[in-house]
């Protein structure tokens, strides 16, 4: 069905390189959600989480530095919860800002939560992300990394 | 990307395919009134969902929408004659009402009751705002009657039109969704176009081609913000309203009227596009309701006739290089309909999702198939109504408006975002 008439007159040949998607985790109801993600089995993406607001860590426990994560990454994805945790969000965003790095702020466990705390998250994360993604489920971000091909 | 398997799942909208069934959960645009003036006027073709129909309005003024060929030898009804509080087959003289029911076999005894075993598929048609409504699903799963606030305002306020577009559905409607390409692809037109000049937010339109985006569910779909600078450190919003399955709105420029989207599947590879003009509180003037006619806006003009666009695939859509290159029009196709139809069109009737390579800003496009295809699993495996056919998510309205830089869109146009009769739109 999908065009099939018409695929056969399309050159077949690949048409991207791999890139490579950082997910971090900001604060503590995002951790558990880059956790699960990170389960899942991904050919592209790396996983990590911000132990204080200049420290990374993969889910092996070691130490990772921001600057060279940021330098290996087509785009990082900020993971955080409501009540303005996301301290990390700048130190990480401007890594990205200064290296021309895509971001994506992404908010989890926003369903149940109050306005005000959302408000925290996003004043912390809305200066460093180019995209903010508030979705009702947090399997939307399995998704999105799948159309994203990480 | 998407998955083969997906990809197939979302296009094709066939009697007997999942998303067809989804899309049979709504009422869905069919024709416009105009197309069935009063009653006996000629009857027309209409194909939906990849089923060829008719549809007649009978002497007393009802709306029939029924299987567009005869029981009898399978003749198109479309040569009928509309009389008599029925459609009569030019062939043999079988007669239909608008329910589908054959009521006279005339080479048949009257008396033996041959008519009654006789019934087309039949659909409930009905108008509202200027629209003539479908409903194709199961009779005892109808829904309530749409109420998109277009369609409840006074007729002087409204205008709708539909042209032919000549791809599938879902990438047609992707368009609607994608705000992005708006400072690129429409760039010559926001300061020209009668339907869109003067307002302020062309300026910060053109003055920022990075906007920054939001996308947040709502409870029938999407909210999908674009986020500029504005004075004072506060942001300039465009609030994009999608609802299931293929409605999108988007946000008004100044004292102009609010615009928008339906995309109906006609088959797999073709859907129309409709497109609608209103203003909550004020009628649209003589100048709005004629450049609209004169295909300005969101609307196209048509090769006479017709419903297809006058710029169309078969003669490249009249592109300007000259108009391209002196920066008149961005990609050298004229009017904002056509611009999108034709780069639409250009990826083929349905395209390859599985060879795409989407950006983060395709947030919006990426959430709207996640809530699709969500949808259709609590459809098929629960029979869960999907969203969007609930009155209460079609009373929304698209906004645009300047916020604080802290405030969640979603808060800051809680009330812009719902349709209140004769309040005004949150517009800049």
């Amino acid at each position: 069905m999908s065009s099939a008439a018409e695929a056969r007159f399309r050159v077949q040949a690949p048409n991207s390189l791999p890139r490579s998607v950082k997910v971090i985790a900001l604060d503590g109801v995002a951790l558990p959600v880059v956790e699960r993600l990170g389960r899942t089995g991904w050919r592209y993406a790396s996983f990590l989480t911000a132990v204080a607001p200049d420290t990374l860590r993969d889910f092996a426990g070691e130490t990772r530095s921001i600057p060279h994560e940021v330098s290996t990454a087509d785009l990082v994805i900020l993971v955080a919860g409501p009540g303005g945790q996301a301290h990390a969000a700048s130190d990480i965003g401007a890594a990205c800002s200064l290296r021309r790095v895509m971001t994506t702020g992404f908010l989890v466990g926003t369903a149940a939560a109050p306005q005000s705390e959302v408000s925290k998250t996003l004043a912390q994360l809305r200066p460093w992300s180019l995209m903010v993604v508030i979705a009702g489920s947090d399997d939307y971000l399995d998704d999105m990394m799948t159309a994203l091909r990480a | 990307m998407l998955r083969k398997e997906q990809n197939d799942l979302l296009t094709g909208t066939g009697p007997d395919t999942p998303m067809g069934r989804m899309f049979r959960s709504y009422w869905i645009p069919a024709l416009l009134s105009g197309e069935l003036p009063e009653g006996d006027c000629p009857p027309v073709r209409v194909k939906l969902l990849s089923e060829r129909l008719v549809a007649f309005r009978d002497t007393t003024g009802r709306y029939g929408l029924i299987d567009e060929f005869c029981a009898h030898r399978g003749v198109s009804l479309w040569f009928g004659r509309n009389e008599a509080c029925g459609l009569r087959c030019s062939y043999h003289g079988w007669k239909y009402d608008v329910t589908g029911q054959c009521v006279e076999v005339p080479s048949e005894p009257e008396q033996s009751g041959f008519a009654r075993k006789i019934k087309l598929r039949s659909y409930p048609l009905v108008e509202r705002g200027g629209v003539l409504w479908a409903y194709m699903g199961p009779h005892e799963s109808a829904p309530p009657l749409p109420e998109w606030e277009f369609i409840t305002v006074p007729p002087s306020q409204t205008f709708a039109s539909k042209r032919f577009q000549e791809c599938n559905w879902l990438q047609a409607m992707e368009g609607g969704i994608d705000s992005s390409h708006v400072s690129w692809l429409h760039r010559g037109d926001l300061n020209s176009d009668p339907l869109f000049k003067g307002a302020r937010a062309n300026e910060y339109n053109l003055s920022d081609a990075r906007p920054v985006f939001e996308v947040v569910e709502s409870p029938g779909g999407l909210y999908i913000g674009a986020r500029r600078n504005a004075e004072g450190g506060r942001y300039y919003w465009r609030i994009t309203q999608w609802v299931m399955p293929s409605f999108t709105m988007i946000a008004p420029r100044g004292a102009h009227s609010i615009h928008g989207h339906f995309w109906i599947p006609i088959d797999d590879e073709h859907c129309w596009a409709w497109s609608y003009d209103y203003h909550p509180v004020r009628d649209l003037t003589e100048t709005e309701l004629g450049a609209m006619r004169d295909g300005k806006g969101i609307h196209v003009r048509y090769v006479p006739g017709t419903f297809r666009p006058l710029a169309n695939s078969d003669n490249d859509y009249l592109i300007d290089r000259a108009a391209q290159k002196a920066g008149q029009t961005f990609s050298g196709v004229e009017g904002i309909a056509m611009q999108d139809a034709s780069l639409q069109e250009s990826m083929g009737p349905i395209v390859d999702r599985t060879k795409e390579n989407l950006v983060s800003t395709d947030n919006g496009i990426i959430m709207a198939r996640h809530r699709l295809l969500r949808a259709l699993k609590a459809y098929t495996d629960k029979g869960v109504v999907p969203p969007g056919v609930d009155p209460q998510h079609q009373r929304v309205r698209s906004a645009a408006l300047v916020l604080p830089p802290d405030v969640p869109f979603t808060e800051g146009a809680r009330e812009a975002l719902i349709a209140r009769p004769a309040v005004a739109p949150a517009s800049v």
